[in-house]
């Protein structure tokens, strides 16, 4: 039987929408659930999805993608690059499973979404196709790890991190929830698909693919490059669902939703990608500073992308620029200090010839952060590791669930933005977060970030104990140097030979 | 007496802190309480200096004697802790 080429038959075939006569249309399409913000259906009928596929073709491509990761994990499942590796390196991939896994379930669901509610018969069928990238990316960052787990306790948490309390876990959660889980399926189309995809998800995913790629970690390689490639087409659902807002007068609500989501992307993959490209990855593995890949893609790319679609670029876009230069230092210093509440192992990365680097990539690191570590490294030399231990609990944005910092030292810029609305006073890491706030505070202001709840007496007893069981830390899971200090020999040694 | 929850913005670290503190605290008691968490740690000592105490973003600083109870500093408001010639 002969087949007809695709072109000749996709429209028809994908031309769902129908007239329906048991319910109304409003019954059918709930504006909460679609969020085509009374944008009429058949203005929806020009959505033109740049990516076209067919069912048949999506299973014989994702079936030969599939074997391919798989065939390089078990070519490599004998080989010694997990033992070998840096130990820098493990902890980047048990800071990206237990960060990334759980979400690609949270961005199923939202694809799901898109898939019922849809307007447009072009987004309901691509979203098909993305729903079921998302169960593979789940699926395959749950696997991949799972193998680790009897080498490495803390491999667990590539599972276990969304079901705990842990901070980070809390911030992945909030920020997930807000822009996958709890929109509509016009919101997901912008936010998800749109902003976090076609924006940031090249950071973790192209950025550390390359990374990989030089430290010798072929599966990781092959895996993430691999869960790319359909990210880059289901990215592709945001796109024309913008067209269709602004050619029908939404492009502030558009634009709205789009600052949005931006704004909260770019504080997950600064603390997630930052510290791993310029503190966790080796010095010699790295292929560019987290900076340079931002000014790029984001910078670069991303910024171009926004203009051709014709909506504005945020109004914060040179606040968030100048950030790329502090903001993921600050996170690595946070991260770093409060170790023991962390399911992975952050490398320091502040060995002289990584100051080097740093200084070289961001002049004057060594004047801001570089003091700050200089303490801590002080510290470490003379044996007082417990003056390098958190006492107590660092101050978390009631947006990004993570600490208020910035720049330390010489540059000392540390400010809270904070807000009263409804009598409760809100604490903000920047002027950004505290506006995505201000853009719909009944959504946000019944949450408790943990320091809220530590003050509510929910975290008993209140004490770094009490936090690390309220976060299920157990022992030997709970994070400390990847290096387990070697690294400061090298201090002890320039220190003696100053002497 | 009473629990006194205020904010830690100390200079030159990188990162606000929880300082759990009392409403009879001086402002030197209340300094030396966020110097603990933070001089020494990420900050390195100025031993000639002394840390006074400030709202976030004002000019003037609290008098040293004064207690946080005396004071209309509210719960879990953002203090700014510099250092200051003696
Ligand atoms: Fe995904
Ligand atoms: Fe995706």
């Amino acid at each position: 039987m002969a087949l007809l080429e695709r072109a000749e038959w996709y429209d028809i075939a994908r031309s769902t929408n129908w007239t329906a006569t048991y319910v109304s249309d409003a019954d059918l399409f709930p504006d909460v659930m679609t969020g085509a913000q009374g944008v009429p259906a058949e203005a929806w009928e020009v959505y033109d999805e740049p990516y076209k596929t067919s069912y048949p073709e999506y299973v014989a491509i994702q079936r030969e993608k599939d074997a391919g990761a798989y065939s390089v994990k078990a070519a490599l499942q004998r080989s010694r690059i997990f033992e070998d590796a840096d130990p820098g390196w493990r902890s980047i991939l048990k800071s990206h499973y237990g960060a990334i896994a759980l979400g690609e379930y949270a961005a199923m669901s939202a694809e799901a979404r898109m898939t019922r509610f849809g307007r447009a018969p072009g987004m309901r069928n691509m979203a098909t196709f993305g729903m079921m990238d998302e169960n593979r990316h789940a699926q395959l960052q749950l696997f991949f790890p799972h193998e680790y787990c009897p080498k490495d306790r803390q491999f667990d948490w590539g599972h276990k991190a969304y079901h705990t309390n842990e901070w980070a876990a809390i911030a992945a959660r909030h920020a997930f929830d807000d822009l996958f889980m709890a929109r509509s399926a016009t919101e997901i189309a912008v936010m998800l698909t749109f902003a976090f995809e076609t924006g940031f998800t090249n950071m973790q995913f192209l950025g550390l693919a390359a990374d990989a790629a030089e430290a010798g970690d072929y599966t990781f390689a092959s895996l993430i490059s691999s869960i790319q490639t359909d990210e880059s087409r289901h990215a592709q659902i945001g796109g024309p669902a913008l067209q269709v807002l602004i050619a029908n007068g939404r492009k502030a609500e558009a634009q709205k939703l789009v600052d949005i989501a931006i704004a909260r992307a770019w504080r997950i993959f600064c603390i997630l990608t930052g510290p791993s490209m310029d503190y966790n990855t080796p010095r010699e593995h790295r292929k560019q500073s987290f900076k340079e890949f931002m000014l790029e893609w984001i910078a670069g790319q991303f910024e171009r992308a926004l203009i051709d679609l014709g909506l504005d670029l945020p109004w914060y876009w040179e606040k968030m620029i100048a950030e790329f230069d502090y903001q993921h230092h600050a996170y690595q210093m946070g991260l770093w200090f409060w170790r023991p509440t962390l399911w992975w192992n952050p490398a320091a990365g502040v060995t002289p010839e990584c100051r080097e680097w740093l200084e070289e990539k961001y002049p004057g690191w060594n004047a801001t952060f570089g003091k700050a570590w200089d303490v801590i490294i002080d510290n470490l030399v003379q044996g007082k590791v417990e003056r390098t231990l958190p006492e107590t609990l660092p101050i978390v944005c009631n947006m990004s669930q993570i600490p208020i910092c910035a720049i330390p030292g010489y540059g000392w810029n540390v400010k809270d933005w904070p807000l009263e609305y409804e009598g409760r006073v809100y604490h903000f890491n920047s002027e950004i977060d505290r506006w995505v706030f201000e853009q719909e505070p009944e959504r946000y202001r019944g949450h408790m970030t943990l320091v809220d709840r530590f003050l509510a007496g929910h975290i008993l007893p209140p004490d770094l104990g009490g936090a690390l069981a309220y976060m299920s830390l157990q022992p030997g899971e709970m994070g400390d140097d990847a290096h387990g200090y070697a690294w400061v020999d090298a201090y002890r040694e320039l220190r003696r030979a100053a002497e | 007496m009473a629990l006194f929850p205020v904010i830690s913005n100390f200079q030159h670290d990188f990162v606000l802190l929880l300082l759990p503190v009392d409403t009879e605290n001086t402002m030197d008691e209340v300094a030396a309480a966020a110097a603990h968490h933070s001089v020494g740690t990420r900050v390195a000592p100025q031993p000639d200096k002394i840390v006074r105490v400030r709202r976030q973003g004002a000019g003037d600083f609290f008098p040293r004697d004064v207690r946080l109870g005396e004071t209309d500093v509210r719960p879990m408001e953002t203090l700014e802790f510099i250092f200051c010639d003696a």
